[in-house]
């Protein structure tokens, strides 16, 4: 099969509140059509296979890998990447206690950390250590280590509102 | 002294005894600006808004086309031919690219040190990532159909999976002087004679893994030839050697590459190399103004990429009965897997670390480096050093064992104290082994130990480890950083430098130095980096070199406009120079508080005047090669940087799987210029290093990797790893930056040791073989019911393997 007989698939959703509407190939995964054909390049691939979370976004309120969902498959749904989460020059708490905590070191794994503990503070804004665990345990990071991760989002819980 | 956590409650403590107090040496001009403190990172908000642009993030609307590598389906044998008519039937291919397309000039090779891995494979292939053809597409998609429906016709030749397979009399022949790629030898004093007059001898043969990168941000990267000008924008680890290595293999000159670095996703060692730089060179002068594309999967990253080696080290040590270490023989045998990459000066390191921060009158150290069919073996953050710190602190454990001594008392009376030497002879004028390990024990005893595991299988411990790094190149290789820094027409502070910031925090410790210097706020401070173009070399980002090399050259830089500056202003005050400081963006006078002048007006008169407000420093230190024959070095590395690290873990003697309780790590870095950043360091190293001990290990079967994923390659993840508390200590380096030494590879050389030991203090078995995965562990507590890897252990053994057993 060649480059032109990949079928095409009409993709319908909103991402980031703005209504999307556009061919993509079929095949195409969410992670590759918010990056290569929406130009969203915060959303970051790493794994390629739904293990490190590094392409983490939220997908009609739940966090998803987005390597492991097809662009097809977001028909009516609300996405939401690390690019619509800042209000204008305003970080959102999360991304402001990456900051001040250190948590974000190399910035790979950061987007998809920050979209999994959004959804995690948004379900209980004061997870005990098993409900964190099971919220951000899928999501790897290489080079800062685990704590000023933790600590960024429990002081980000501390002011989520 | 700076702990991040607070110190609790003084309690009935675990290893009682009195602690050497740390001592700290305030730095004479002590900062008041920037330098020590936790400024936010420069590049913060990009990365997590999600704006900074990696490799892959140039994609979107610039590539025009895009390329794929062929690789080895074999790990061993000749290539015969390269069939690419059914790929470029494919609709949107454009071309398949071969050895014999090259460029006229182009050497067609790459590596760090020797010049011996083929950019596309002429004849011989030698391990199951070697890159046989290019792809160049219209789209990605076709670029990778393509490469699926190249053919290559192969002669198969046996595989030569390990060292043993290497070291056989009939072993195929990888290389034309043999599998043996070189060694590293040293000889100080009389080691037979001190063994047989020691009172205890222990040996032991320990086996330490390959280990993956795995950085997440995969390589990717763009590229394009215009104007005579080929421009790569792809992450690497020193970009200025990238531009040789590019332009040596292609056949350019090296003024025509130019290699700029986007954002990076982490590196370790393993951007070192060259990675797809070249491929994508390749393409784009294959296609004079198109920007070519390419990234690799996951598995191809971890496929095509060098690994940290694999070491197997025998090695015997002997000590009088009050624990005074007499000798060490160690022999060690490394797997270089298919090319040199930096293998010679990783062998070199483990040499020169062998016996780390202990005093050791008599040394004797082989180290041989063996080729065989699997990945390249190079740099990873450690680079030899952390291998042996596992030998090193394992015989510590054991020789405490052996003579039924406190393992720290053991220590304490062989640690080298300030003016001892290290294994290779160099003296070194402040040693903190022993302040680092009683900093990490005294946060240890700040808290209680946990009430015991109420559970029979449940077994807790603990232990730690001490370790001593030589920063940079040393051992005689040139080392130089440049920096420049200058007053923009704007009033901002641009810093340039060629180091890369993958993350570890090099744009912060430059930009807080020069701004220190300038007494200028941060928030005009901009960082220019790891560019060709537009930055000088700085030398690589790798060795723990940066902050004291590209601090010190950024330093000196600032040093001299601040210099010119001063000048200036005293032609406006009608002062002397020496009676005005800068600060918080003013002139000001030192004795006089009625002298102040807005550095603005300061620098426009000096613009007006024809000043350059621009400065470029070079610091370039010389070490001393270590003597062929001896190993022996009066200088061989430029400072040493001490740490210590402490774990408590709770085994499972059931299941054998290790849980880390508690983990502690405290290292001298001479002066933190940013303390979270310093801390960071630490604790992701420590993480890695945990990695390390307990699950990472890439395998390898008959030259395949049959875990190229993270499925299979098992990283630390949030349960993995416990809260690390950090304890800074601050011995300044007369020769460092404000006092800097670094930090970067000694957290994950420490962490090793330390979990490995605490296990052992768990289920009274020393382990010898990493990672200690949950079956390894129940191997240990049952090893009349395990397959002991004793062969692989023992088969290549020197008799002093066996000795005092």
């Amino acid at each position: 099969m060649s480059e032109t007989q990949v079928p095409q698939v009409r993709v319908t959703c909103t991402v980031n509140g703005a209504a999307v509407d556009r061919d993509a190939d079929l095949d195409r995964t969410l992670l590759d059509f918010l990056r290569d054909d929406l130009g969203l390049t915060g959303t970051k691939g790493s794994c390629l296979e739904g293990e490190c979370g590094s392409c983490t976004v939220i997908l009609d309120g739940a966090a998803v890998n987005s390597c492991l969902v097809l662009a097809a498959q977001t028909q009516g749904c609300k996405v939401e990447t690390i690019e619509g989460l800042a209000n204008g020059d305003k970080l959102h708490v999360l991304q402001d206690k990456f900051l001040a905590s250190g948590a974000a070191q190399c910035g790979y794994c950061t987007p998809g950390l920050i979209m999994a503990a959004k959804v995690l503070l948004d379900a209980d804004p004061n997870p005990n250590e098993q409900v964190f665990f099971e919220g951000m345990e899928g999501n790897i990071c290489r080079c800062t280590g685990y704590a000023a991760i933790c600590e960024a989002i429990r002081s980000a819980a501390k002011e989520w509102k | 002294m700076i702990s991040s956590q607070p110190t609790g409650i003084q309690t009935d403590a675990p290893a009682a005894g009195p602690l050497v107090e740390p001592s700290t040496t305030p730095y004479l001009e002590r900062p008041h600006g920037p330098v020590g403190r936790s400024e936010r990172r420069i590049d913060g908000v990009e990365k997590v808004t999600g704006a900074a642009l990696y490799g892959a993030d140039l994609f979107f609307n610039r590539a025009d086309l895009f390329a794929t590598i062929v690789r080895s389906e074999i790990p061993h044998g000749h290539l015969l031919s390269v069939d690419s008519t059914a790929a470029l039937k494919i609709d949107g291919v454009l071309a398949v690219y071969t050895a014999k397309n090259m460029p006229p000039g182009a050497t067609n090779r790459q590596g760090l040190i020797h010049r011996d891995h083929p950019v596309l494979v002429e004849d011989k292939i030698l391990y199951r990532g070697d890159a046989i053809a290019l792809v160049v597409a219209r789209t990605e998609r076709a670029s990778r159909e393509g490469r699926r429906a190249v053919k290559a016709e192969y002669e198969k030749l046996p595989v030569v999976g390990d060292m043993d397979d290497a070291l056989a009399e009939d072993a195929p022949r990888l290389h034309p002087n043999g599998n043996i790629m070189g060694g590293k030898r040293i000889r100080k004093g009389d080691v037979d004679a001190a063994l047989a007059a020691s009172d205890v001898v222990v040996s032991e043969t320990f086996q330490t893994q390959t280990v993956d990168h795995a950085f997440l941000d995969i390589e990717a990267g763009i590229a394009y030839w215009r104007d005579g000008l080929l421009t790569i924008h792809a992450s690497g680890q020193w970009a200025h050697e990238e531009r040789r290595l590019v332009a040596l293999a292609l056949g350019l000159p090296i003024e025509s590459v130019r290699i700029i670095t986007p954002a990076t996703g982490g590196a370790f060692g393993g951007r070192e190399d060259l990675g797809l730089q070249v491929y994508l060179g390749l393409a784009a002068l294959k296609h004079p103004g198109k920007t070519i594309a390419m990234r690799y999967s996951r598995e191809e990253s971890m496929r095509a990429r060098h690994k940290r080696h694999a070491l197997r080290i025998h090695y015997t040590v002997g000590a009088k009965s009050d624990g005074t270490l007499t000798a060490a023989k160690i022999t060690v045998y490394s797997d270089e897997g298919a090319y040199a990459s930096t293998g010679p000066a990783v062998l070199r390191k483990a040499a020169s670390h062998s016996t780390g921060p202990y005093r050791v009158p008599n040394v004797y150290v082989d180290v041989y480096g063996v080729y065989t069919n699997n990945n390249p073996t190079g740099a990873m953050r450690g680079f030899g050093a952390c291998q042996m710190a596992i030998a090193y602190e394992g015989m510590m454990e054991r020789l405490a064992e052996r003579l039924g001594m406190d393992r720290i008392e053991l220590r304490r009376r062989n640690l080298i104290r300030s003016g001892d030497a290290v294994t290779t002879g160099q003296i070194i004028p402040l040693a903190t082994g022993v302040e680092c390990m009683d900093a990490a024990l005294r946060q240890f005893r700040s808290k209680p130990m946990p009430p015991a595991p109420s559970a029979p299988h449940m077994k807790r411990g603990w232990s730690l480890s001490v370790i001593c790094f030589g920063l940079g190149y040393g051992d005689g290789f040139p080392d130089a950083s440049r920096a420049t820094v200058r007053f923009t027409p704007a009033g901002r502070l641009e810093v340039a430098t060629g180091g890369v910031e993958y993350g570890q925090g090099l744009l912060n410790m430059a930009g807080q130095i020069a701004a220190e210097e300038l007494g200028v706020p941060m928030s005009l401070v901009d960082v220019v980096w790891a560019d060709t173009g537009r930055t000088q070399e700085s030398g690589s980002s790798s060795a723990t070199r940066q902050t004291y090399f590209t601090g010190n050259a950024v330093k000196i830089a600032a040093s001299e406009l601040r210099e010119q500056v001063l000048d200036i202003a005293s032609k406006l005050l009608h002062v002397h120079p020496h009676e005005l400081d800068m600060r918080d963006a003013r002139v000001v006078g030192r004795f006089d508080a009625s002298l102040v002048k807005p550095l603005d007006e300061v620098l426009q008169a000096g613009r007006e005047r024809g000043h350059s407000l621009e400065a470029t420093g070079i610091f370039k230190p010389r070490t001393v090669c270590e003597d062929y024959e001896t190993g022996q070095s009066p200088r061989s590395f430029i400072t040493y940087l001490f740490a210590s690290h402490l774990a408590q873990v709770l085994v499972d003697t059931e299941t054998g799987e290790v849980r880390i309780e508690r983990y502690i790590a405290c290292h001298d870095v001479g002066k933190a210029i940013n303390p979270q950043s310093v801390a960071g360091q630490m604790i992701g190293g420590a993480t890695q290093g945990i990695g390390m001990a307990l699950m990472e290990e890439v395998v390898n079967v008959d030259g395949v990797m049959r875990n190229p994923n993270f499925t299979d390659y098992i990283l630390p993840s949030f349960r993995d790893i416990p809260i690390i508390e950090t304890v800074i200590l601050e011995n300044d380096d007369p020769g460092g930056p404000f006092g800097a030494r670094g930090v970067g590879e000694p957290p994950l050389i420490a962490a090793t040791p330390a979990v490995l030991a605490a296990i052992a203090n768990a289920i009274g078995v020393q382990p010898h073989t990493t990672p200690c995965t949950p079956q390894r562990v129940w191997e240990l507590l049952h090893p009349e019911e395990a397959a002991v890897p004793h062969e692989a252990r023992f088969g290549l053994a020197p008799e002093h393997a066996r000795m005092g057993r």
